[in-house]
């Protein structure tokens, strides 16, 4: 086991202009078998300047790793202005102490991210696998697709402790999102597969779905009014309503289904 | 570094337009032109590969107001083609729609130094020309599209071609325009009615039909000298069934006496109105039809807009046609009405080859290139974007040159091809001479462009040149789409742009325009009804209308003088 410990140094994001690091390079698959000084060599964009790994975080690492599983990456310091983190991932581990700027875990397909505090745009957008841990809110677009494409999340499991913003899951053809919290506008839109758990309450959940399933244990505002109601069921002993939609994308293709407490 | 003076030696060259057909030649360059010889150059060693002229396309959406929106609407295309800025180059983006830098540095690398923009909406021609200006390398010329518009249909019905003459002229001009490009003549105005155009059914209002729109800007085309006909896009784009409205376009004209040496009607991107059947059911190529015609025939010219498979991005001015395309696949789509002008529609679209429909498609533009026996009448292209990106002419190339490669791709495709369409059927190989003739030859000479430089190595040439990483007698077809994708150098006016596939140098490129010299006596009638509709629809004024100056930086002048009667 090894871990890779990364803080931000202070005068990264101190500034005025707080310009974001992106780090996408910075994966416990692209870090495994390097040693310290070539971690610290490992290039990382600082707004449009390519900078050291090194001269932009305290770097330390602590016991050796045959593969990337074995690979544990804690990054530490004011995350707030740092993007991309876990980015792209295959394995391995990633906890990032504190609130986190964008597309965190987008990309990946395997591992785990753990972010202890709140996650900023696109967590886990166009996810393909492995495991996101948001234990504070979401923003925006979490688990969606890239502006303009046709396919969000696929694979993996995202847990948020907090609240989602506006369009949780857009496009999402597979995978699983629970959110503990409420859930912004519009969770679930254009969704085409996979599971979306909201224990909060939600508004125009499932707007233009046409498959997957979404379950509101809150109350729900704004309900679509081209759902139709199909009777109730019974989930973990709880009776739920249950409504087939969206309608609006035609009957024959409307086979979401939204479970409303 | 620009060299006053080049040697390109040991070179294979084909230069069809001066009849070199595979010759081992040294081509000699000074000061950006081809020269019979040169005393201190820079030697290039071409080492037996292939050399030919800079390719020249003749219709392809580069730069504008619909591609410019192609770009915004699709950041999905734009992050397919992302490549990081270079010391020589700048970011690029895009797949189908490629960011004007991209598009100049493709081009470049796959040896071609002209390109026609093939729809500049008339009032947004500064638009296209601030994006052409930002097109390095590639020299350039942007086709207005002059037969939507009130002005044209309006002398169309009164029958007055003189004066139809004379707006035509005042409207190149004014837009620093090359031709007369026709779009759905008819049909994008009665877009604006919810309805579209057959060849024969009554624009609303105008109560004008295409075929008199065709027929009429003509004859006022063949009234200067204009160094190329009118550029048609025919009625009923895409229709099964539209390949008889294609042959009756061209009989429109057939007597037509054209001004210069050569077609008097150009149909571009005639794949797409090339199709039989009545429906998407018993949709089949009609490729065979529209090759006889042509080769029955002297007066037409087309290019072939073939099929890339793929995702890509669909534009052009023929807005129904747009939203149609959009009723089949449920896409995105955008629409916009051109004030008098025109309109423009754009939606993407993935041309797959598991679908008969495309597998179809896929199949015709080939067929017409491999049917069309005289390859001066035919050109190499796919209608960028709208049957697939430019990026894809190297693989046309070596699925022309090649029937096992076109065998191998049927194999994986819907079995409607052997049933509903000709390709498996056809023999024909295309050779290099061939190539350079529908890539280079043809196009230059049937845009005009070869009295001014363009698409040969003649002494007093342009220095384009292109050498291809191959030797002539490759029969690889992967060696030879490879080539034709990264040159092993380009030179534009005799400065070497691409070396080893890369891009070494973005000089910029220079505007082609035409200015035809109509009687004053005639023009000034003309504005008199011209500034009547400036002053009644139009969002601009008169005096705000024409393009400066200012916006060519580069230019270059082709006058067009007007024809005794």
């Amino acid at each position: 086991m090894q871990t890779i410990k990364l803080k931000v140094k202070e005068e990264v994001t101190s500034g005025d202009a707080r310009i974001p690091v992106e780090v996408d390079s910075l994966t416990p698959d692209k870090l495994a078998g390097k040693t310290e000084a070539e971690i610290k060599a490992v290039k990382v964009w600082w707004g449009n300047r390519e900078e050291n790994t090194g001269d932009l975080f305290d770097v330390s690492v602590e016991g050796d790793a045959g593969s990337a599983e074995e690979v544990k990456i804690l990054l530490e310091g004011d995350l707030s202005r740092v993007k991309h983190i876990g980015e792209g991932m295959k394995a391995g581990e990633i906890e990032a102490i504190g609130d986190v700027d964008m597309h965190c875990g987008a990309m990946m397909t395997g591992g785990k991210i753990t972010v202890r505090g709140n996650a900023d745009c696109w967590a886990g957008r166009e996810m393909r696998g492995g495991e996101l841990i948001i234990e504070g809110d979401a923003g925006a677009n979490l688990c969606s697709m890239y502006r303009g494409e046709t396919t969000g999340m696929t694979g993996g499991r995202v847990t948020v402790g907090g609240n989602a913003d506006e369009c949780a899951g857009q496009y999402m053809a597979g995978g699983e999102i629970v959110i503990r919290g409420n859930a912004e506008m519009l969770a679930g839109l254009n969704m085409h597969g996979g599971k979306i758990t909201i224990e909060g309450d939600a508004v125009m959940p499932g707007a233009d779905m046409t498959s997957g399933e979404i379950t509101v244990k809150g109350k729900v505002l704004d309900m679509m009014p081209s759902f139709k109601y199909d009777g109730t069921e019974s989930i973990e002993g709880e009776e739920y309503k249950k409504y087939i939609g969206d309608l609006a994308m035609t009957a024959k293709k409307a086979k979401g289904v939204l479970y409303v407490k | 570094m620009v060299e006053s003076e080049l040697l390109i030696k040991n070179g294979v060259v084909y230069d069809p337009i001066n009849g070199v057909k595979g010759e081992k030649k040294d081509i000699c360059i000074r000061d950006g032109k081809v020269v019979s010889e040169v005393r201190n150059p820079k030697v290039i060693d071409a080492g037996g590969r292939v050399v030919m002229p800079g390719g020249v396309d003749i219709h392809s959406h580069i730069a504008g107001g619909k591609v410019n929106s192609g770009r915004l609407f699709r950041p999905e295309d734009g992050r397919r083609g992302l490549e990081a800025r270079t010391n020589v180059c700048r970011a690029q983006s895009g797949y189908s729609v490629p960011n004007t830098f991209a598009t100049g540095y493709r081009y470049a690398k796959m040896g071609y130094t002209f390109v026609m923009e093939a729809a500049m909406p008339p009032i947004a021609a500064r638009h296209t020309h601030e994006e052409i200006v930002d097109i390095p390398i590639l020299d350039n010329a942007a086709l207005p599209l002059i037969d939507n518009n009130w002005m044209t249909m309006d002398y169309v019905k009164s029958g007055d071609i003189d004066l139809l003459a004379a707006y035509v002229a005042w409207i190149i001009k004014a837009t620093k325009g090359y031709g007369v490009k026709i779009v759905n003549p008819g049909g994008t105005e009665a877009w604006a009615w919810a309805k579209n155009c057959d060849l024969n059914d009554a624009v609303p209002y105008f109560d004008v039909t295409p075929a008199e729109i065709i027929k009429c800007l003509g004859e006022a085309n063949e009234k200067f000298e204009m160094p190329h006909s009118i550029h048609v896009h025919t009625n009923m784009l895409g229709h099964p069934g539209n390949f008889e409205i294609t042959k009756a376009t061209y009989d429109l004209v057939k007597g037509l006496k054209p001004s210069k040496d050569r077609q008097v009607i150009h149909t571009t991107h005639t794949q797409f109105h090339s199709y039989g059947g009545t429906n998407w059911g018993d949709f089949v190529s009609k490729a065979d039809a529209i090759a006889d015609y042509i080769n029955k025939n002297d007066h037409a010219t087309i290019d072939i807009g073939s099929v890339i498979l793929g995702d890509t991005t669909t534009m052009t001015a023929d807005g129904p046609m747009e939203y149609s395309l959009h009723q089949i696949t449920g896409r995105k789509w955008t629409n916009h009405d051109v004030e008098l002008e025109t309109g423009s529609g754009i939606t993407p679209f993935l041309y797959s080859g598991k679908v008969s429909v495309h597998t179809i498609q896929w199949a015709i533009g080939q067929e017409l290139a491999l049917l069309v026996k005289d390859p001066w009448k035919i050109a190499l292209t796919t209608d960028h974007p709208n049957a697939g990106p430019f990026i894809g002419y190297p693989i046309l190339i070596s699925m022309l040159m090649s029937k096992k490669r076109r065998e191998e791709s049927a194999a994986d495709m819907h079995a409607a091809i052997y049933k509903r369409a000709v390709l498996p059927s056809i023999d024909r190989e295309y050779d290099l001479n061939e190539i350079a003739i529908i890539t280079r030859g043809m196009t230059a000479k049937a845009l005009g462009l070869h009295e001014h430089g363009k698409g040969h190595l003649g002494v007093g040439a342009d220095g384009d040149v292109a050498i291809y990483d191959m030797s002539p007698e490759e029969r690889d077809a992967g060696k030879i789409q490879k080539a034709f994708l990264n040159t092993k150098y380009t030179i534009k006016s005799g400065e070497i742009v691409v070396k080893d596939g890369e891009i070494v140098a973005t000089p910029d490129g220079k505007t082609y325009f035409v200015t035809p010299e109509c009687d004053d006596t005639l023009t000034e009638e003309m504005l008199t009804k011209l500034k009547d509709k400036f002053e009644h629809y139009y969002s601009v004024t008169f005096n705000n209308y024409p393009v400066q100056d200012a916006y060519v930086p580069n230019p270059y002048e082709i006058k067009a003088p007007m024809r005794a009667n």
